[in-house]
């Protein structure tokens, strides 16, 4: 090989659909050094196209740095030096740096956004040797052929820096506050305990497990207070509908029995308002958007949806999902994508409606992304076969895309004023009469509909029964995956691409658990330590000042540096007072560890002595797990039984059905999981212990 | 001393701060429970011990009192 251009993309797959599209015949050759992927295609010269892992580069203290607090000295080492099981990114940047000897030019084709623009800049300057500086910058928002042919003929003179800049400093910030603090927390509890165990927090953990804590503490101080609706059964024209007591809520009981027992017989209609109004098209997705309707439709959660779409983005079926754009530029060329999406069944006839339009303008939302559009299908076909998930995520932006060209609905309520014995009652019905975008987002529209019969002003009415509703007011809803995704939106802490990641860590510190979000005693534990001594840590405000600041750096409004010594002026005082106190705070966090530990044992109550609780033990003795009673330490309760010894136990939280018993559930290699019922008596092991399983194990498919 | 409940730090009226909390609100709370059903205290108490929509803290303050007092 001669002088080449060498392209550095994020991923394997993207260096593979560059190489592809960037080939004059379409066939770029596939190359590998040990184990690493690189391609070759012929254009105007040579093209080396190479792909990263994601950061090959990552933040990390100095060799003095290492297992102590506080460390305000960084610097960016090749991630082998930083983690463990990162030895292949050696070897991987070794072949890069070999290739970019013979390289006379230079394009970063990472993705265009923060992350991508780090990654490709760290490689030109410490893998290709200062070539950051000579680089050209594609810019794309899908993988496809013709924007990929465009993007490379039309590079950017060089990298944005200024991107750059913002997205070190929020990765040295974020590493910052995350090792030092978490370090902190971690030590102090293993100085007090003698017993490791991970604890972390950081700039935006803090914050988001504070709203967390602070929901979590509306709910277990939550106080219900009675109250009561009336509803009644009548009959209009014959057909029977629910009419609502107008006033919603009752206070008392003694009112409540009034209007029931005073509403007997007929009453008449004495108005009848009738509304029409418009629903408009959705707005095209921006990232946040797909993940909470994703979570709402298949119960994906933030981290899962993001996984999906990057997958479908690599496929080019859909453009970059990681933007915050509700904008669909006419560049993208809607025509050209309907006309290719209607080559499929299911598409064919709504992309043949929209086609038939004259004019299409997109129904879009105000928010805006500098790099990327919103989502939006590339209007290539799926060369693989798609699992479920990827089908329903793909189908979900084809549909949504369809969508926003939509019309708006048209919906028609309809609301009857009843009036009996001087009591008034609604009766209420709703309606499309227009289907507009709709019907091109079919299955996943959520609309309504309670069709009432003809009604008109003095119509007698028929008041079958009288229906009193004793009700409580509720706590405020748990937060769930997708519901948190939505508050650290609307607060702006974290971004995009991390807001899913750090939902995660905190269920991987055992801070929370379960879907619909619970706080474990560890969560308040560590909320309550960051909150006594270092407030600002877990301030949203101070999140979201550093948050500008960064933003700043894009505007060259702030500098680097600055912003930094910023962060650290907040830092120093905080982790010195820690220090002080690391032997009050080892104590508390080690006993939250040790008691969010018990918890996670806990089975269920225990069925024998009713007043202890079934916990997992591990025998010291014999190394086996087993159930036992906690009241055994107490001297009052013996229940004790056998668990399988290999695979994973999960506590479920659920009631075997035949007995009532606590059960947990099991999980043996590759295999389904399965329930197991502690009783022996069981009866749904009838016939099971006759063949001698006294301690058997029931499949409950489903269960 | 510890809080009856819980074991931590007592903080005001033989409780946690957290407990205290909760039992002025189970407090502030009655009135409403009077004028809606016409009932005691101590029916008001086991009424929300035994209501799955009590918070945990609540219902264990609820349960205390209602052991504790005469």
């Amino acid at each position: 090989m001669g002088k080449y251009t060498l392209i550095i993309t994020e991923k394997p797959d993207a260096a593979r659909r560059i190489a592809s599209a960037l080939d004059v015949s379409q066939k770029a050759r596939r190359m590998e050094e040990n184990g690493v992927p690189y391609y070759v295609a012929m254009r105007d010269k040579e093209i080396v196209i190479v792909p990263a892992l994601g950061h090959l580069y990552t933040v990390s203290a100095g060799a003095k740095g290492r297992g102590t607090y506080p460390v305000f000295n960084f610097e960016w080492v090749p991630r082998f030096q930083a983690e463990r099981g990162a030895e292949h990114i050696r070897t991987w940047l070794q072949v890069i740096s070999r290739l970019s000897k013979n390289a006379d030019s230079f394009i970063d084709a990472c993705d265009y956004d923060v992350e991508g623009s780090i990654i490709g800049y760290c490689i030109l300057k410490y893998a290709c040797n200062d070539k950051e500086k000579v680089s050209r910058r594609m810019k794309y928002s899908t993988l496809t052929k013709e924007e990929l042919e465009k993007s490379y003929a039309e590079s950017l003179p060089h990298l944005d820096f200024a991107l750059i800049e913002a997205g070190r400093a929020r990765h040295e910030i974020d590493w910052l506050y995350g090792i030092n603090l978490s370090r902190a927390l971690t030590f102090a509890a293993k100085n007090w305990s003698g017993k490791y165990s991970t604890l972390s927090t950081g700039r935006v953990q803090g914050p988001l497990l504070k709203f967390l804590v602070s929901r979590e503490k509306s709910i277990r101080s939550f106080v219900p207070t009675p109250y009561w609706q009336i509803k009644a059964q009548v009959k209009i024209n014959g057909q029977t509908c629910i009419a609502e007591f107008a006033k919603r809520r009752i206070e008392t009981r003694t009112e409540a029995e009034a209007v029931s027992n005073a509403c007997k017989g007929s009453g008449q209609i004495e108005k009848v308002e009738v509304v029409r109004f418009q629903q408009s098209a959705p707005v095209p997705f921006d990232l946040g958007a797909l993940q909470v309707e994703a979570y709402s439709l298949f119960r994906y959660d933030p981290k899962k949806t993001l996984g999906i779409a990057q997958r479908l983005y690599l496929d080019a079926l859909i453009s970059y999902p990681r933007t915050s754009s509700q904008k669909l530029p006419p560049a993208i060329n809607y025509r050209s994508i309907l006309k290719n999406l209607s080559s499929v069944g299911d598409y064919t006839r709504l992309a043949a409606d929209l086609l038939g339009k004259p004019v299409l303008k997109p129904h879009e939302g105000g928010r805006e992304d500098p790099a990327h559009p919103a989502i939006y299908p590339t209007g290539n076909l799926p060369e693989r076969l798609l699992n479920k998930p990827e089908r329903n995520i793909w189908d979900l932006v084809v549909r949504r895309f369809m969508a926003v060209f939509g019309e708006p609905a048209i919906r028609q309520s309809v609301k009857a004023s009843v009036k009996v014995d001087g009591y008034l009652f609604y009766v209420k019905g709703k309606r499309t009469l227009e289907q507009g975008w709709q019907r091109f987002y079919e299955p996943y529209v959520r609309a309504e509909e309670t069709l009432l019969p003809l009604v008109k002003e003095g119509l007698v009415v028929d008041f079958k029964k009288i229906i009193v509703e004793s009700r409580f007011t509720e706590p405020r809803p748990r937060y769930n995956p997708s519901s948190l995704l939505q508050k650290m939106e609307e607060v702006g802490i974290g971004t995009k691409a991390t807001r899913a990641d750090t939902i995660q860590t905190l269920y991987e510190r055992k801070y929370v658990r379960n879907e619909r979000i619970t706080v474990t005693d560890l969560g308040f534990e560590v909320l309550e330590l960051l909150k006594n001594y270092c407030e600002k840590v877990v301030s949203v405000e101070m999140t979201k000042e550093l948050e500008n600041r960064i933003n700043g750096i894009c505007q060259a409004q702030e500098k680097r540096e600055d912003v930094l010594a910023g962060a650290i002026e907040i830092l120093e005082p905080v982790l010195k007072e820690i220090r002080q106190k690391e032997g009050e705070i080892g104590e508390r966090l080690s006993n939250a560890v040790a008691r969010t530990r018990l918890e996670e044992s806990i089975i269920g109550p225990c069925p024998i002595c009713k007043t202890g609780k079934l916990v997992t033990i591990r025998s010291k003795k014999t190394g086996k797990r087993f159930v036992g009673c906690t009241n055994y330490f107490r001297g009052l309760c013996n229940a004790s039984f056998v668990l399988p010894q290999k695979g994973t136990i999960k506590v479920n939280g659920r009631n075997c059905r035949g007995c009532g018993w606590p059960t947990v559930q099991v999980r043996t290699g590759g295999k389904r999981a399965w329930v197991l019922c502690f009783n022996p008596d069981c009866p749904l092991k009838e016939g099971k212990r006759d063949t001698g399983i006294a301690m058997s194990y029931m499949r409950q498919k489903g269960r | 001393m510890q809080c009856p409940i819980c074991g931590r730090k007592v903080d005001e009226q033989g409780y946690c701060k957290l407990h205290a909390k909760v039992r002025h609100l189970i407090i502030k709370r009655y009135d409403g429970w009077r004028k809606a059903m016409n009932i005691s205290w101590k029916e008001y108490l086991s009424e929300i011990a035994k209501n799955p929509l009590t918070g945990e803290w609540a219902r264990e303050v609820a349960r205390h009192l209602i052991e504790t007092e005469d």
